[in-house]
């Protein structure tokens, strides 16, 4: 089917040049067709995602470089010890004030806690205990100093960022902090209802995903049917081989991520397009970019409503699987939180005016349309943008402690039947 | 490949019946009052005119302005009474005209 195409773009041409090229196509396709009874021809070499990766213009751009990532451990260890702290502490209460509902300071102590009438009270979070009386509680200024400076001196368990040992406040800004703490005696007034985090009501979905009218996410399923009939440098298309998409694509998005034994990493549907099409069509479909997600949509698109199964049988899947978890519990960044901190210990609760969701229902509509950005993210950017939120450096897409956590996340989502593209904030 | 407009509205209908129309135009609506990174404006690009024509007669047009969001959707109704097409267009800032057609059977 390719000779057609072949001899009629190098109509012209030297003989010796058009035979070459047919030769290569045909070489391409016997390796292809050979390669489908076993294992889907991939490009096993290079990169799958833009090197060297550099982060989205529009996040922050501070250098994290020396915090843990989830491809490195660099931050310090927790203290052993509480700061001694002999004398009274004699901070400024006003300037603590102001600090703990600064949210260009580490998003303000109000993003976990309800401080009395911190910040007018104004949608604080309760993923922290609630600290409106916490200067009734009889703590001593080492105590409070230390809870804030880094709470894992009294809680190897907690969530709460060491604001002190990793340098996010001095220790001038929490005793200030301290003084202010020690004011705070009385319930919080809450303007209206909504502002009470304990009264909030978790928020519901009501938009219908799958209506283009509704969802520009859409948009890509007609976008990636075009890309799906072009040919590439090879002469192949999509289509060649899969001719019949809804029926042979009808559960396959929802069996990834896979661990692929030669790369030796978990691949996903994003990194299995760049690398299946590098070696077949010849297309270049880096990972997030926009023909990447196009297609990326449209094959989820054509598997849901199937429930989510990944295979982790095999001995280097279930271990792909386990580092997985490890990385999902371990914590990075400067705000040193870990996956399961926000959507595990704490999940169900309010950061804020955001509502942290359970890992259960946090994959199966990738990719999604975020309408407060007017743009498709697939899981893995929504990985790079969790990091880059907690003050960690992100990874490149195609990392492979991405695929080792995604088919983590994958597995937790067992079930789960794929609507996508999702659509969230 | 642009993004192609959306058009919502049934493929029959009885005489004389009210329909309803929804349409969705992908674009940026860009509309000049922002400024760039480096303080420029960045220059105004919208939809600002849309008309809705039933066998080339007028239904619905409506002009645009600046403060209307991206992609816009525009929600109507109509009274049909015979069979025909439905013609959609949108008018850019540059003169790009996107046009769109939908047949209706009406029994």
């Amino acid at each position: 089917m390719t000779r057609d195409g072949i001899s009629a773009v190098v109509f012209g041409a030297a003989a010796l040049l058009m035979a070459g090229a047919a030769l290569c196509v045909a070489g391409a396709g016997t390796a292809h067709a050979q390669a489908n009874k076993a294992l889907p021809a991939l490009e096993l070499k290079g990169d799958a995602a833009v090197r060297p990766w550099k982060r989205y213009p529009g996040w922050p751009q501070r250098d994290e470089s020396k915090w843990s990532t989830l491809a490195k451990m660099s931050s310090p260890p927790a203290p052993k010890e509480p700061r001694k702290i002999t004398a009274p502490i004699a901070g400024d209460a006003a300037n603590g004030a102001k600090l703990v509902a600064d949210r260009n300071r580490g998003g303000s102590c109000l993003a976990c806690h309800v401080m009395g009438q911190a910040g007018n009270a104004d949608q604080p979070g309760n993923v922290g205990p609630d600290l409106s009386e916490v200067g009734n509680a009889g703590l001593s200024d080492e105590q409070l100093f230390n809870f804030i400076y880094d709470a894992r001196v009294y809680n190897a368990e907690t969530v709460m960022p060491p604001w002190g040992s990793h340098g996010v406040f001095s220790d001038a800004e929490i005793n200030d902090m301290v003084a202010f703490l020690k004011t705070l005696k009385k319930p919080a007034v809450f303007k209206v209802e909504v502002d009470n985090p304990d009264k909030r009501g978790t928020p519901v979905e009501k938009r219908d995903n799958l209506d283009a009218m509704e969802n520009p996410g859409m948009w890509a399923i007609d976008k990636a049917q075009v890309l799906w009939k072009a040919r590439g440098s090879t002469g192949f298309a999509c289509s060649t081989c899969h001719a019949k998409p809804e029926t042979q694509f009808k559960t396959w998005a929802a069996s990834m991520p896979k661990w692929e034994p030669r790369l030796n990493k978990v691949l996903g549907v994003e990194e299995f397009i760049t690398r299946h099409a590098k070696a077949t069509t010849g297309a270049n479909y880096l990972m997030e970019t926009e023909e990447n997600r196009d297609l990326s949509i449209y094959l989820h698109n054509l598997a849901n409503g199937t429930p989510i199964k990944v295979d982790i049988t095999s001995p280097a899947a279930k271990a792909a699987y386990e580092r997985g978890q490890e990385l999902a519990n371990r914590k990075i960044g400067e705000l040193n939180f870990a996956c399961t901190d926000c959507h595990g210990k704490v999940a169900n609760h309010w950061i804020r005016g955001q509502w942290l969701g359970a890992p259960k229902g946090q994959y199966d509509h990738f990719p999604t349309w975020r309408t407060s950005l007017q743009t498709v993210w697939d899981i893995r950017q929504r990985f790079q943008w969790c990091q880059v939120n907690i003050r960690a450096d992100e990874l490149p897409p195609d990392a492979k402690e991405y695929g080792d956590l995604e088919l983590y996340l994958a597995a937790a989502n067992e079930g789960q039947k794929l609507s996508v593209p999702g659509i969230r904030h | 490949m642009a993004d192609k407009p959306r058009l919502k509205l049934p493929k029959e209908a009885k005489k004389g019946e009210v329909i309803e129309i929804k349409t969705l135009m992908p674009h940026i609506m860009e509309s000049g009052q922002r400024k760039d990174k480096d303080g420029k404006v960045i220059p105004r690009k919208i939809i600002n005119k849309f008309v809705c024509e039933f066998n080339g007669k007028p239904v619905f047009s409506a002009n645009l302005e600046p403060a209307i969001a991206a992609n816009p959707y525009f929600q109507f109704y109509a009274k049909v009474e015979e069979s025909g097409t439905f013609k959609f267009s949108w008018t850019d800032d540059d003169g790009t005209v996107t046009t769109a057609e939908e047949k209706i059977t009406v029994a």
